[in-house]
């Protein structure tokens, strides 16, 4: 056979178009695929195991609802190894497939850190739960978030104390970590707001084996509350026990760790009657409560923050993609952006221009160890 | 003067608690001449053997201590057949460089087994401590400090008075003459491999109750421990006891009159201090080379 000109043309037209072709086809294949990066393997493997059951929970209702764009929805997870190389690994395997139009990030602010220019460089929407203010601050327009930032505990931890409790002798104790040395400035900028000087600023190294000098500059400054952010679970325990040993009993409004499941199983009775900011509080909402009974009756385990901030991020960015009729990056973004009063599993949403969804915390208080809600506190500000 | 009672009584128990681990490090070090990085695995392992064996399993504590500590002898034994053995001939670094990978080995295995969350043991006694004046004393450094008091006589007297003792004293100063007055120096070795993570083991289960059970506990320990062991002079008995009793409040006071955030640092300060001005140690003999 002889090969024409003519032949030659054609053959490198359709060469040249064919993968593009393809590709468009398989972004507009029989399923619409979200990618998400999860702790599969590492120390947090544990809760990332409650994040993917919490999407994949979400996933199936969406579905059920009818999908998205009117094709079922399908989950791409790939394992962050909880550490900074392994979720830039991870995302960059995703980020290589087209046909993902949206993706769960982590909920490390660290970790996001990391993936950050890489999601800019991508143009594609992330759905994050890291609760660095910074991470919806610097620039970049594809991180939504779907727990409240860390500038809210703050305020929420002062608010509750000194306005609902009626302290204003302060003791701030924090982690000296990158979460703890921010998270003790948030609050002490909020009891600075409200007029109050706390009298013991506190730090702490992680992995302390022994809080005997924090508990006496506690008992010594004459406190008659205490905020803190602990980072680690059995630095948390090992305090709380000493706090209670000494005969150190006042009252203690902590960050979220301070409710979380393995704080509550080491420090036991320590911990009784403290109250602790949490962005998943199953009584808090009516949509709570449903995702609380959906996750129990899937698992036959109690849903917690590890599951509720990604149930809620498949569901804002289907909730996102369906609004924009498109799986346009830029026309989910600004769908996204105008989500108001969405009712999700963490609280209502309501999306500012930065991508952040949630603006308040719940305030919950262990009695007897279990976690009671007690209320809701929102700023529009 | 009640602040500095209570840090007082707390500095010497985390100082009992490296101090045997800081025994364990000088066992191994007098008898084969190298560190054994693995020293607060051994602390670690003994730790979830009690978990196992008492809240999992349910048996009585006592039960599952003496278990434990068999275990822990079991350890010291495939350590020593595994680790030590067959790498007895060459110099030190592969040896030290075999302990670590086996401290990371023994780590990643407990991780894989029970996975990342800590684990809570309970003491030996109901009632968690007891007051004293203005000083509370946790029950559990209590019993810490006893039986560092009873370990540092046990030593005594086992290597000061009983052939054993002797035959593994002999061992740790001269193996070739040891081996020449009949004395078995692999048994010798196999024994102090035993003892010393027995000793790392006794160390990790009286402590998890204060400082629960985690992955992370024994390197944290091993850290101190280590640092103990230079202060106290490496390879003196004594000088890991008071190395370890040292360190512990030094720390404490150092994290309460001059800072918290800092606490470690104090204990790495003095670690640099005496590498500078007293690199034998509090007990160890300056050794000078012959010209």
């Amino acid at each position: 056979m002889k090969l024409t000109r003519r032949d030659f043309a054609a053959g490198m037209a359709a060469g040249i178009v064919a993968p593009h072709i393809i590709t468009r086809a398989r972004a507009q294949g029989a399923t619409v695929k979200i990618g998400m990066c999860a702790p599969v393997t590492g120390p947090a493997a544990e809760s990332g195991g409650y994040a993917i059951k919490g999407a994949k929970l979400a996933l199936d209702t969406v579905n059920k609802a009818g999908g998205i764009l009117g094709k079922q929805a399908e989950l791409i997870v790939e394992d962050d190894q909880t550490t900074n190389p392994g979720i830039v690994l991870a995302f960059s395997k995703l980020a290589a497939q087209p046909d993902i139009v949206g993706f769960i990030g982590s909920i490390r602010s660290t970790q996001v850190h990391a993936i950050a220019p890489d999601v800019l460089k991508l143009g594609k929407p992330v759905m994050i739960g890291g609760t660095d203010p910074n991470l919806t601050h610097m620039g970049n327009q594809w991180l939504f978030r779907c727990r409240p930032n860390d500038s809210y505990s703050g305020r929420v931890i002062a608010e509750y104390g000194a306005s609902t409790l009626g302290k204003k002798k302060w003791a701030v104790l924090h982690s000296t970590d990158a979460f703890g040395t921010a998270g003790g400035k948030a609050l002490t900028e909020a009891l600075t707001k409200l007029g109050v000087a706390p009298v013991l600023d506190q730090g702490y190294a992680n992995q302390s084996q022994d809080f005997t000098p924090v508990v006496l500059a506690i008992k010594q400054s004459g406190a008659d509350v205490l905020g803190s952010y602990f980072t680690f679970e059995n630095d948390l325990g090992i305090f709380a026990r000493q706090l209670r040993q000494l005969g150190v009993n006042i009252p203690w409004v902590g960050s979220p760790s301070i409710t979380d499941v393995t704080a509550l199983k080491l420090a036991g009775p320590a911990l009784y009657n403290t109250y602790g900011v949490a962005d998943y509080a199953e009584d808090s909402t009516e949509a709570s409560k449903a995702f609380a009974n959906a996750y129990h009756d899937a698992y036959k385990v109690v849903a917690d923050g590890q599951s509720s901030w990604t149930y809620d991020a498949i569901n804002v960015l289907a909730q996102g993609i369906n609004k924009a009729g498109s799986t346009e990056p830029g026309k989910i973004r600004e769908a996204i952006l105008a989500i108001k009063k969405f009712p999700g599993a963490e609280g209502e949403y309501n999306f500012d221009q930065n991508g952040d969804g949630l603006h308040g915390y719940n305030v919950v208080k262990n009695e007897k160890g279990s976690i009671v809600f007690d209320k809701h506190i929102e700023f529009t500000d | 003067m009640d602040l500095v009672l209570q840090l007082l009584f707390t500095g010497i128990g985390i100082g009992a608690v490296y101090a045997l681990v800081a025994l364990g490090f000088v066992l191994i070090f007098r008898a084969t001449n190298v560190v054994n990085f693995a020293q607060g695995e051994f602390s670690m392992v003994a730790a979830y053997l009690m978990v196992v064996f008492s809240v999992d399993l349910g048996w009585p504590y006592w039960l599952s201590f003496l278990l434990s500590l068999a275990g822990m002898a079991l350890l010291g034994v495939i350590f020593n057949l595994g680790v030590y053995y067959p790498l007895r001939h060459r110099s030190f670094l592969p040896v030290i460089i075999a302990t670590i990978g086996a401290s990371i080995l023994m780590a990643n295995s407990v991780l894989a087994i029970y996975g990342p969350q800590p684990q809570v043991l309970q003491g030996w006694f109901d009632t968690p401590g007891i007051q004293l004046g203005p000083v509370y004393l946790d029950s559990q450094y209590l019993l810490i400090i006893a039986v560092t008091i009873a370990l540092v006589i046990f030593n005594y007297w086992f290597f000061e008075h009983t052939m054993l003792g002797k035959k593994l004293q002999a061992t740790s100063q001269d193996k070739e003459m040891a081996s020449l007055l009949g004395i078995s120096v692999s048994t010798m070795i196999m024994l102090t491999f035993i003892y010393s993570a027995v000793l790392g083991g006794l160390a990790g289960i009286l402590v998890a109750p204060v400082l629960f059970v985690s992955i992370q506990m024994g390197s944290t320990i091993a850290l101190k421990a280590f640092a103990a062991t230079i202060i106290g002079g490496f390879g003196d008995v004594t000088g890991a006891i008071i190395g370890g009793l040292a360190l512990g409040v030094i720390e404490t006071f150092g994290a309460a009159y001059i800072s918290v955030p800092y606490k470690d640092g104090f204990a790495f300060l003095v670690l640099i201090l005496f590498l500078v001005f007293r690199p034998q140690g509090i007990f160890g003999e300056r050794v000078a080379e012959k010209a």
